[in-house]
C-alpha cells in the first residue's frame, strides 16, 4: 500500500531552536495517532505535513503533491481541526461552517446545504443558529470538527480533538472519527495526549519526541508482546501455584493485585500448562486472556530514550 | 436512526476557483460589519449631505436656465467689487462701514465669504461670473470636489473607524487566521478580501452618493448637452474615490494588524487624522498669530511654508489630489501629496503583508 504522506530526512528550525530534526516518515491510510511531550514538535510537524512552514532542508510528498511547492493544492485535500480555540467573531455556528466550505471552493447555497448536513452529523441541533461566542467549549470542538470535514477532504489531521470534551462526548466524537475512516474511507491524523484515544481508534502510532521520531508502527504490532502472555486472573493468591509454574521454565510477574498474574513462556501450549498447573493446585481460574503491551508503557519507554539519547 | 440523519456523506462537485475565494472574506467581514447598529446609522446619514449638495446643483441649474437671474446675479456681483471690503488701519473688516452697503451686496458678501474659504473658489466665482457652456462642469466639479472634501471626508473617518480596526485584530485575537489559512488560501487573497470590506463602504459612501448627486443633476438639467458636458465627471467620481480607498483602506488595515486589541488600532486611526491634521492646523495657528503681533503686523504669511507643512495632514494631501481629479489643479502643483499617499499605500501593505506572516510563521 502506497504511502499518504511520506517525509525524507526534514529539519526545521526557529531560528536556531531546531523544531524537527532529521524526520523520516511515512503515513500509511487509516488512523495514525500522533503522540509526544509537549514542545515534542507535534505542531510543527503538522504545519509542515499542510505546508503552511517551510522546511529548513529535507523533502517529501503529501497526498502526492510535493512538500513546500505545492502547498494550496495539499490544504486543499486536507481537513485541518486546530487545538486552539479559534472562530470569527459575530458568526453563527452554521454560519461558521458554511464560511469554511466557502473558503475551500464550495459554492455559497451548497456550502450552506452541506453545511447543515455535516451538523447534523455531528449532533448539532437548533444551537447552530447561535453565535459562536455563547458556546461552551464542548459545542466549539464540534463546530471546529464539522469546518474540518464540511469540504469532504481526503485527509484529516485533528489536533487534541477530544480535549474539554465530557465522557460521553468524547465517545461520540471518537465513533464520528471511526465512522469517518471505515464507512466514508477517510485517512486521519490524531495528535494527542489521551493514549485511550489512540488505543481506541488508531491503526498505527507515531511517537515524536525531541523532534525526532522515535516510533513508528502499527498499533496491532505493538499491543502484541515480544513473547506469548497470558494475564490471569485466580480465585486465590498461592506463591506455590507460582514457584511450580516458573520450574516449567514460564516468566510469572505478579501485579499489584495478588490475584492477577502475568505469565510468559516460549512454549505454544502456554495456556494448556496453565491449566494443568491450575488443576494441580486447586485453584480457580477467574479469567486467562492473552495480555497486550501498554500503550502507556511504549510511550514512556519511547520518550526516556529521547531524553537519555544525545541530540 | 431517524429519516433524516443520513449519517456521513461524500461531496463531490465542482468547486469555485481559487483566485474568487477572497470574495468571500470580504462579502463575510461585510455582512458583520453591516450588523452593527451604528454602521447602518453611518450608513444612512452618509446620505443626507447629498440633499444640501442637490441643493446647489438645483441653483446652478436655476442659474443656467433662467437668463434673468443670470444678469441679475452677475449685476450684483459687479456691484459687489465696487463696494470692496473696507479694512482699518490694523486690516481687520470695519463692519461699522459695511452696515451702509445696500442689503442684496451685504447678503452677496456673506456668501462670498462662506465660499471663499473653501478651496478652489475663486475659479468658481470666475466661472459664474462669465456663464458658458463650461460653467456647468466647473461648479459640478466644485460641488463634487467639496462634497467628497467636507461631509463625506468626516463620515469616512468614523464609519472606517468603527468597521477597520476589528478586521485583523480580532482575528488574530481569537486566532481564525488558523481558519484561513488551514484552507488553501494564500496571504494574497486574505488581505485582499479584507481590504475590500473598508473599501466597500468608503465606496458606499462616497462614489455612490456622489453618482446619485451627478443623476440627480442630469435630471434637473433642460437639455440633453448637460452629458456631453459633463460625461467625464462620473469618471473623475470613481478616479476620487480609488484615491480615497487605497491609502486609508491599507492605513486601517496595517493598524489593525499591529495589534490584538481592536480598541488600540481604533485609537490609532483617529490619531492619525487628528495629529497630523492638528499639527498642521497648529503651525497655521502659530503663525497667524505671530502675524498679527506688532513686530510683524505688516509681515505677509508665509504660504509656502503653511503648503509645505500641509503635507503632514493626511487630510490635506487627499484633499489636494482630489481638486487634481476635479480639474482644479495641475499634477505639478499636487505631486508631492500624490507621492506621500502613494508613500503611505505602500509601506501600509508591506507592514500589513509581513504582520499577516507572522501568525503561521510560527
Amino acid at each position: 500500500m502506497s504511502p499518504l504522506i511520506s517525509l525524507q530526512n526534514i529539519c526545521k528550525n526557529y531560528r536556531s531552536m531546531p523544531a524537527l530534526s532529521d524526520v523520516s516518515l511515512e503515513i500509511q491510510p487509516g488512523i495514525t495517532g500522533l503522540l509526544g511531550p509537549n514542545g515534542a514538535g507535534k505542531s510543527t510537524l503538522i504545519k509542515v505535513i499542510m505546508g503552511l512552514v517551510r522546511v529548513t532542508s529535507g523533502s517529501g510528498t503529501v497526498l502526492g503533491n510535493q512538500l513546500g511547492k505545492q502547498g494550496r493544492e495539499i490544504r486543499s485535500k486536507i481537513g485541518f481541526m486546530p487545538e486552539d480555540d479559534c472562530y470569527i467573531p459575530g458568526l453563527k455556528g452554521v454560519e461558521a461552517v458554511q464560511f469554511s466550505a466557502c473558503l475551500a471552493g464550495l459554492p455559497s447555497t451548497e456550502a450552506l446545504r452541506r453545511s447543515h448536513e455535516i451538523l447534523d452529523f455531528c449532533g448539532m441541533k437548533q444551537e447552530r443558529y447561535r453565535e459562536i461566542e455563547t458556546y461552551s467549549t464542548g459545542m466549539r470542538q464540534k463546530i471546529k470538527f464539522a469546518a474540518s470535514i464540511v469540504h469532504d477532504p481526503e485527509f484529516l489531521i485533528f489536533d487534541e480533538p477530544t480535549s474539554g470534551l465530557d465522557p460521553e462526548e468524547r465517545e461520540n466524537l471518537l465513533n464520528r472519527i471511526r465512522i469517518l475512516a471505515t464507512v466514508a474511507g477517510k485517512s486521519v491524523l490524531i495528535s494527542t495526549h489521551i493514549l485511550p484515544d489512540v488505543q481506541a481508534i488508531c491503526d498505527h502510532a507515531l511517537i515524536l519526541a525531541a523532534g525526532q521520531v522515535r516510533l513508528s508502527e502499527r498499533l496491532e504490532v505493538l499491543n502484541r508482546p515480544t513473547s506469548p502472555t497470558i494475564t490471569l486472573r485466580v480465585a486465590k493468591a498461592s506463591t506455590e501455584f507460582a514457584e511450580d509454574l516458573r520450574r516449567l521454565g514460564l516468566t510469572v510477574d505478579t501485579t499489584e493485585n495478588p490475584m492477577q498474574l502475568r505469565i510468559s513462556g516460549d512454549s505454544d501450549r502456554l495456556a494448556d500448562q496453565i491449566w494443568k498447573m491450575a488443576q494441580r493446585h486447586g485453584i480457580a481460574l477467574h479469567s486467562m486472556r492473552p495480555s497486550k503491551n501498554s500503550l502507556e508503557e511504549i510511550f514512556i519507554s519511547a520518550v526516556e530514550e529521547a531524553s537519555i539519547a544525545p541530540p | 436512526m431517524p429519516l433524516h440523519k443520513v449519517g456521513y456523506r461524500g461531496w463531490g462537485s465542482k468547486k469555485i476557483p481559487a483566485s474568487r475565494r477572497w470574495w468571500i472574506i470580504s462579502q463575510t467581514g461585510i455582512r458583520l460589519a453591516i450588523r452593527s447598529r451604528w454602521v447602518r446609522r453611518l450608513m444612512l446619514v452618509c446620505f443626507f449631505p447629498v440633499l444640501y449638495w442637490g441643493l446647489g446643483v438645483f441653483l446652478l441649474e436655476q442659474y443656467i436656465a433662467q437668463p434673468d437671474l443670470q444678469s441679475d446675479i452677475i449685476e450684483i456681483m459687479e456691484q459687489r467689487e465696487r463696494f470692496q471690503p473696507t479694512q482699518n488701519r490694523r486690516g481687520r473688516r470695519n463692519r461699522d462701514r459695511d452696515r451702509n452697503l445696500p442689503p442684496s451686496i451685504r447678503r452677496m458678501r456673506g456668501y462670498e465669504e462662506t465660499l471663499s474659504m473653501l478651496p478652489k473658489s475663486d475659479e468658481l466665482f470666475d466661472s459664474l461670473k462669465s456663464p458658458d457652456d463650461g460653467t456647468r462642469h466647473v461648479v459640478w466639479s466644485w460641488l463634487l470636489m467639496t462634497f467628497f472634501r467636507y461631509p463625506q471626508a468626516m463620515l469616512l473617518l468614523f464609519l472606517v473607524g468603527f468597521i477597520a480596526p476589528g478586521l485583523i485584530s480580532r482575528d488574530v485575537r481569537s486566532r481564525a487566521f488558523l481558519l484561513y489559512f488551514s484552507r488553501p488560501i494564500g496571504r494574497f487573497e486574505y488581505i485582499a478580501g479584507k481590504l475590500l470590506v473598508p473599501a466597500a463602504f468608503i465606496a458606499f459612501i462616497t462614489c455612490l452618493p456622489a453618482l446619485v448627486l451627478y443623476i440627480f443633476g442630469i435630471m434637473l438639467s433642460t437639455d440633453w448637452s448637460v452629458i456631453s458636458e459633463t460625461w467625464d465627471i462620473p469618471l473623475r467620481i470613481v478616479a476620487a474615490t480609488i484615491l480615497v480607498i487605497l491609502p486609508t483602506a491599507s492605513l486601517a488595515l496595517m493598524l489593525s494588524s499591529l495589534t490584538q486589541e481592536s480598541r488600540f488600532a481604533t485609537f490609532a486611526w483617529f490619531a492619525f487624522w487628528i495629529m497630523g491634521h492638528g499639527a498642521w492646523l497648529a503651525i497655521v495657528l502659530t503663525q497667524a498669530i505671530s502675524l498679527s503681533s506688532p513686530p510683524f503686523s505688516n509681515t505677509v504669511m508665509d504660504s509656502a511654508l503653511v503648503e509645505n507643512w500641509s503635507l503632514i495632514s493626511l487630510y490635506n494631501n487627499l484633499g489636494e489630489v482630489q481638486s487634481w481629479i476635479f480639474g482644479f489643479d495641475t499634477f505639478l502643483n499636487i505631486w508631492p501629496s500624490f507621492m506621500i499617499l502613494s508613500l503611505l499605500t505602500l509601506v501600509a501593505l508591506a507592514v500589513l503583508f509581513r504582520r499577516v506572516s507572522a501568525p503561521i510563521r510560527i
